[in-house]
Parts: C-alpha cells; structure tokens; sequence
C-alpha cells in the first residue's frame, strides 16, 4: 500500500464529483462537484510528492487551490446574479444566456 | 508496528473522505452537501499531514475548508436551501454509464506504476530538517516564480469579474431594478 493507495482515493474521489456534476440539478451543488474533483487531484499530486520526493506536487497543489478560489468567487457571482433576475436555480430551467 | 498504525490511519482517513463525497452528492438540501464537503476537506487535510505535507494542509483548512466553504455557506443562506425537484432525464443513465468507465481507465494506471524515475531531494528528512513552509517557499520563489505571479494577476481578474457582477444591478423586464 502506497502509492495504490493514493491512486486509488483521488480516483474514486474525482468519480464521485463527476457523478455529482452530472446527476444534480441544483448550481451549488454542482459546484461542490466541482470541488471535490481539485480536491481529489490535490491529493494525488500531494501523495506523490512525496513518493518522488520532489514539491513539484506541493508546488502545483497550492496554485490549484488558488484557481480554485477564484473560480468559486466568479461562478458564485454568477448564480447569484442568476438567482436575482430569475428567482429560480434549477440549470434545466436555464436555457437563455440573455437576462 | 508504527508502519502498520500508520497505513490503518492512513486508510481510515481515506475511507472517511470516500464517504464524506458520496454524502455531497447525495444529499437533498446543500446545506448537508456544504458540510458533508468539509469534511471531506478536513479528511484529505489530515492525510496530507500524513504524507508531510504540513504547509498545504494548514492551507487546505485555512483557504478551503475556512473561506471557500464559509462563502458557500453565505450563497445557501442566502439563496435559501430548496430541494431540487425529481425529474426523470436521460443524463442519469448516461452519468452511470460513462462514470464507471472513466473508473475502470483510472484503476488501469494502479497496474502501470513500478518504477519511478524520478527521485529529488526533498526527502523526508530534508523536509524534517528545514520545514514544510520553508521548503515550498524555496522551491516556489525559486523554480516557480512565473506561475506564482501568473496566479497572483488570476486573482486580480477575479477580484475585478466579481466587482463588475455585483456591481450593476440586474435587468428584470428591460428596466433596472434597485
């Protein structure tokens, strides 16, 4: 056990948002998908830092986290602006990019 | 004795955070999605303290599992927390067709991992010595420089997008409403 270990996590992770993104209806929810596969890429790039020893992983976790935070501001923004015109967060019912 | 301690934490963590996921996505109301994800977070931190990782741990509780999660929690509070409608659709058969497969493709890079060439110099004991921080703080000033400041000019446009959302009011009907 080691770096299966570490595979095998981020892999089953990754899975499940991707399950998440697809089967849910509700923006949040789907952003927290979102989330869960950095996160899960966050790990395997940690895990294997370490069995290379390099901090190329670490290195590379840490701007994702960055990306991560800008992203989640912005998409945050957005549905929030989505949510004032349309009082409804539902995507299925999003179906015109005009406001 | 220590090793096999430490590979039991280390797969009890790691069952914790499979279990903390499928919770996000199972759930009805975001709220329990939003706490079911820190958890997971929580969860993959403590294993990243386990892999000597103690930089990027503090930095996924403090940014991730603190301020992002915070601003989810402020979105659904503010949205208010109502359960999605059931509708029967083609994506969910679709998601549990095409989700397994893309796990079976995963697994297949667990049967190609022998060998690693690459061995830097960062060792455990390297890393004992110096300090997490300081060592990601060398080798981030030093050899990633340019995707540090790249990052830092990501964070300047978002900081700008959002301003520019929030800022004008929506258009409900072709009138601006206050």
């Amino acid at each position: 056990m080691g770096s299966e270990f570490v595979l095998f996590v981020s892999a089953a992770i990754f899975c499940i948002g991707a399950t998440g993104f697809i089967i849910r209806r509700n923006p949040l929810i789907m952003f927290m998908s979102v989330e869960l596969m950095l996160n899960s890429v966050n790990f395997l790039l940690v895990g294997y830092s370490k069995f290379t020893n390099t901090l190329d992983g670490q290195i590379f976790a840490l701007l994702i986290m960055v990306v991560a935070a800008a992203e989640v501001v912005v998409g945050l923004a957005i549905i929030l602006t989505i949510f004032r015109t349309r009082r409804d967060l539902d995507v299925d019912h999003i179906n015109v990019l005009k406001g | 004795m220590f090793d096999l301690a430490y590979q039991t934490i280390v797969a009890i963590i790691g069952g914790t955070a499979i279990l903390a996921s499928f919770g996000v996505i199972l759930c009805a109301s975001p709220i329990y999605s939003a706490l079911y994800l820190i958890s997971n977070m929580i969860c993959l931190a403590l294993l990243f303290l386990l892999y000597n990782a103690e930089f990027i741990a503090a930095v996924q509780i403090i940014v991730y599992a603190g301020a992002v999660m915070i601003l989810f929690l402020f979105i659904i509070a503010l949205l208010g927390a109502k359960k999605e409608e059931k509708t029967s659709s083609w994506e969910k058969p679709a998601a549990f067709t095409f989700i397994p497969v893309l796990f079976g493709e995963l697994l297949m890079a667990l049967t190609m991992d022998e060998g690693r060439p690459v061995q830097g110099r960062f060792t455990e004991e390297f890393i004992a010595n110096v300090g997490s921080a300081q060592a990601v703080g060398l080798e981030l000033f030093s050899r990633h420089l340019i995707p540090f400041e790249l990052a830092s000019i990501l964070l300047l446009a978002a900081t700008v997008g959002v301003i520019c959302l929030a800022k004008f009011p929506a258009k409900v009907g072709g009138r601006r409403v206050k």
